[in-house]
């Protein structure tokens, strides 16, 4: 207890240099686990995604393409397949924002709930949402944001389709927080193609399933794609999991960067703390030869020094992911479309503490080393 | 004024901490340049091919080429328009009807796939190119199932490089040749026949997917864009956008990464500031006996606070400059990502020009400036009796 309350005394001896080193690390700490939450958050809801059995079918020129909507009552007949939707990439953009900030999907109403599992809506109001051909669901933590209410009316301008739309808020469902998308009908949507002649009509861009075991998934998987194989549209099925593995690539090589600078920063930090210690262990030469001469052995005054840097990376980086982990909520509130969800994976910040102490440990292992061999006499001897 | 020797002097004497905090500043520089030169790169290739006079005909509505769809018979009439420049080569207008394609195709030394484009065109789209040409192999022969691509694309797909066969809609096609084109958008595409990807297509034969032509002048252009707004008739699904307009869409979402990089470099400035700031303190401390003495000599106050600030510029100029250089050798290294709006691979060059150098050394020197303010106050803030008083 008494060599834990020194090396806080010693922390705090020299406030100045302590809280500078202790921000240095803190703001570059907040900065990596901000970006590095944002480059592995497609890999980090793989597992989450495994859990449920879903799989997706899309054509084989990639999911930019269509696949007819024909294709829904094959697989809903298939062995093993609890209920299908199509999903189509409607994406419009809201009133008069730039780009889309949440993705607005055209679905089939009376099975999406059976494919989403977790989606938990009122009865009364799915039912209304049912029954309202321009109606639309939207997620709670979105429509809280917007102040949408039940009612409310939401126009879409069209990005991928050539035609606008004007929805009504039927109900808002709580589903995983990874999700904000708004959902409405594939009907009203092909019956809008369908008036203009558009080529996409009776096409959707995807088809979401949920299979009722992970054994019917393999099954069911290449069921699909043998039966479309020599047709004038293959299709390309996958699981939801290896889906969102796919969808990562699409942030490219944005990973390998990160954790490169993330590497560089790494280093950058262990040699700014490491600065700071050595400068307060120089300063502190002949206190530790006094310590040495009144019969303390290396070991603890390595471990003291040790303690010293890592306390003080360990604060630094502790509220260097507390406030990365705010700001990821801030710039999700403020700019969805950066930051599509309220969630960071618990391992990424364990990984910012971890790294903190490793960044303690490695900038102090040279200042405890030269302070545990300092021999007494020198020491002693040097008035600084 | 202190001499500038007295600073380079203790800067040498120090030199552990001096090393010490040159790296780290020059590391996170290092780092912050690298981001200006990715981004810079990405930009270019955007920005490298952006004629004004070059209109681009999409479907209205879509806001990227895969997704517009045009009928061959108004994108027959469009190349036809008056007002679109001749090519004296060959004496025919200088427009193209192309469709594209996305394929999902794995990168080498990866078993899951990403989307690549694929392009079908006729001869004339090559003269829309800034400075086309085939480096390597030979052009290929149309109404063959030839295809011809970029190096970097080639270097980065399975089954793209020369004299491989890529698989296209179940089609096998023939890779005959490499082209580049100014290290433009082209180049991450794979190019070939536009009847033989038709064909290859099967169902959508009667259309394609975006028409592009060259005005013969402002003027030209001016009209053309005219006709095609005004048009009620059978340009009405249409839409047109130069290409300045097209690539401003599409930079959208890069101009967002840039944001991200700039925000990254002020994060990363802001905690080298602090570690700088560290090392100038402890200077101040450890020479108080020789600030006062200067002061007794006569210096001003301003002249040791610009001699503090001079030393802690050198200090995080020293990391800095080392942080550029570190760059360099990855000038031009190729290198690619998904372009959001297409969700396809675009490939690009990683650019360390003049401008995103002279932004890692300005960095350093704010970090400097702002990290050696607070000590170089403290240091002249000591009356001359207190500092030399201490030990």
């Amino acid at each position: 207890m008494k060599s834990l309350k020194y090396i806080f005394r010693n922390a705090t001896r020299n406030k100045l240099r302590s809280v500078l080193t202790v921000l240095s690390v803190a703001i570059s700490l907040a900065m990596m686990t901000v970006l590095y939450g944002f480059a592995t958050l497609n890999d980090q809801l793989i597992p989450e995604l495994a859990k449920a059995n879903r799989l997706i079918v899309m054509s084989r020129d990639g999911f930019a393409s269509m696949i007819p909507i024909s294709v829904l009552d094959h697989v809903r007949g298939l062995e093993g397949v609890e209920a299908a939707v199509p999903l189509a990439w409607y994406i419009g953009q809201y009133k008069d924002e730039k780009m889309p900030t949440f993705a607005s999907l055209a679905t089939d109403a009376k099975e999406l709930f059976h494919v989403w599992t977790e989606f938990r809506m009122p009865a009364e109001q799915l039912t209304a949402w049912r029954e309202n051909r321009t109606g639309c669901i939207v997620d709670r933590r979105n429509a809280d944001r917007r102040g949408w209410k039940i009612g409310d009316r939401i126009p879409l301008k069209g990005n991928n389709y050539p035609i606008d739309l004007d929805l009504t808020i039927c109900g808002i469902y709580d589903g995983p927080e990874f999700i904000n998308d708004l959902y409405f009908h594939w009907t009203y949507l092909d019956e809008r193609l369908r008036a203009i002649n558009d080529l996409k009509a009776g096409t959707t861009s995807i088809l979401f399933v949920r299979a009722d075991s992970a054994e019917s998934m393999n099954r069911v998987l290449p069921a699909i794609d043998d039966r479309y194989e020599s047709s004038d549209h293959p299709t390309t099925s996958q699981s939801h999991q290896d889906f969102a593995r796919n969808f990562s690539k699409f942030v490219g090589n944005l990973q390998v960067y990160v954790r490169n600078i993330g590497a560089a920063v790494v280093f950058a930090l262990v040699l700014v703390a490491g600065n700071a210690m050595a400068m307060s262990m120089r300063e502190r030469t002949t206190e530790i030869a006094l310590l040495k001469a009144i019969g303390f052995q290396r070991g603890p005054v390595l471990a003291m020094v040790l303690g010293e840097s890592m306390l003080i990376s360990l604060v630094g980086g502790t509220l260097g992911v507390a406030t990365g982990r705010v700001t990821w909520s801030t710039v999700h509130y403020f700019w969805p479309q950066f930051v599509p969800v309220d969630w960071v994976a618990p391992q990424i910040l364990l990984l910012g503490v971890g790294v903190a102490a490793g960044i303690g440990l490695v900038s102090g292992i040279g200042p405890a080393v030269r302070a545990a061999g300092l021999s007494v006499i020198a020491g002693l001897r040097r008035v600084a | 004024m202190v001499p500038v020797r007295y600073n380079l002097r203790n800067l040498r004497v120090r030199w552990v901490t001096t090393l010490m905090t040159s790296l780290f500043t020059g590391l996170l520089v290092c780092a912050s340049v690298l981001v200006f030169g990715l981004v810079d790169g990405l930009m270019r290739t955007f920005t490298v091919s952006a004629d004004e006079q070059k209109l681009i005909f999409l479907r209205k509505g879509s806001d990227n080429e895969t997704s517009s769809d045009i009928m061959r018979e108004t994108a027959d009439k469009l190349t036809n328009l008056d007002g679109i420049a001749i090519d004296p080569a060959t004496g025919r207008p200088m427009a193209s009807a192309e469709t594209v394609t996305i394929q999902t195709k794995p990168r080498r030394g990866d078993t899951l796939s990403v989307n690549l484009i694929i392009r079908g065109l006729s001869e004339s789209g090559r003269s829309l190119r800034p400075a086309f040409r085939i480096v390597q192999g030979r052009e290929l022969r149309s109404g063959t199932n030839e295809a011809i691509t970029s190096p970097s694309i080639a270097a980065r797909f399975q089954n793209c490089g020369l004299g491989e066969t890529l698989d296209i809609n179940g089609t096998p096609f023939q890779i005959v040749g490499l082209f580049e084109a100014s290290g433009s958008t082209a180049e991450s595409e794979v190019w070939v026949d536009s009847n033989q990807l038709a064909l290859a297509r099967r169902s959508r034969a009667e259309s394609c997917s975006v028409v592009i032509a060259q005005a013969a002048n402002r003027a030209a252009r001016d009209a053309i864009v005219e006709r095609i707004k005004s048009d009620d008739d059978e340009f009405k699904d249409l839409e047109v956008k130069d290409e300045k307009q097209y690539f401003e869409s599409q930079i959208a979402v890069i101009a967002t990464i840039r944001k991200i990089g700039y925000g990254l470099a002020v994060f990363l400035s802001i905690g080298a500031m602090f570690g700088a700031a560290n090392t100038m303190y402890s200077a101040v401390a450890s020479r108080s006996r020789e600030i006062g003495t200067m002061r007794a000599l006569g210096f001003s106050r301003r002249s040791i606070l610009a001699s503090f600030l001079f030393e802690s510029v050198v200090l995080c100029l020293i990391g800095g400059v080392l942080g550029c250089m570190a760059t360099l050798p990855l000038n031009g290294l190729s290198s690619g990502t998904q372009n959001p709006m297409m969700f396809s691979e675009v490939t690009f060059a990683f650019h360390f020009g003049p401008r995103v150098l002279l932004q890692g050394v300005m960095l350093a020197t704010i970090m400097g400036l702002v990290g050696g303010l607070a000590p170089a106050v403290r240091a002249v803030r000591l009356t001359i009796i207190q500092a030399l008083r201490e030990r």
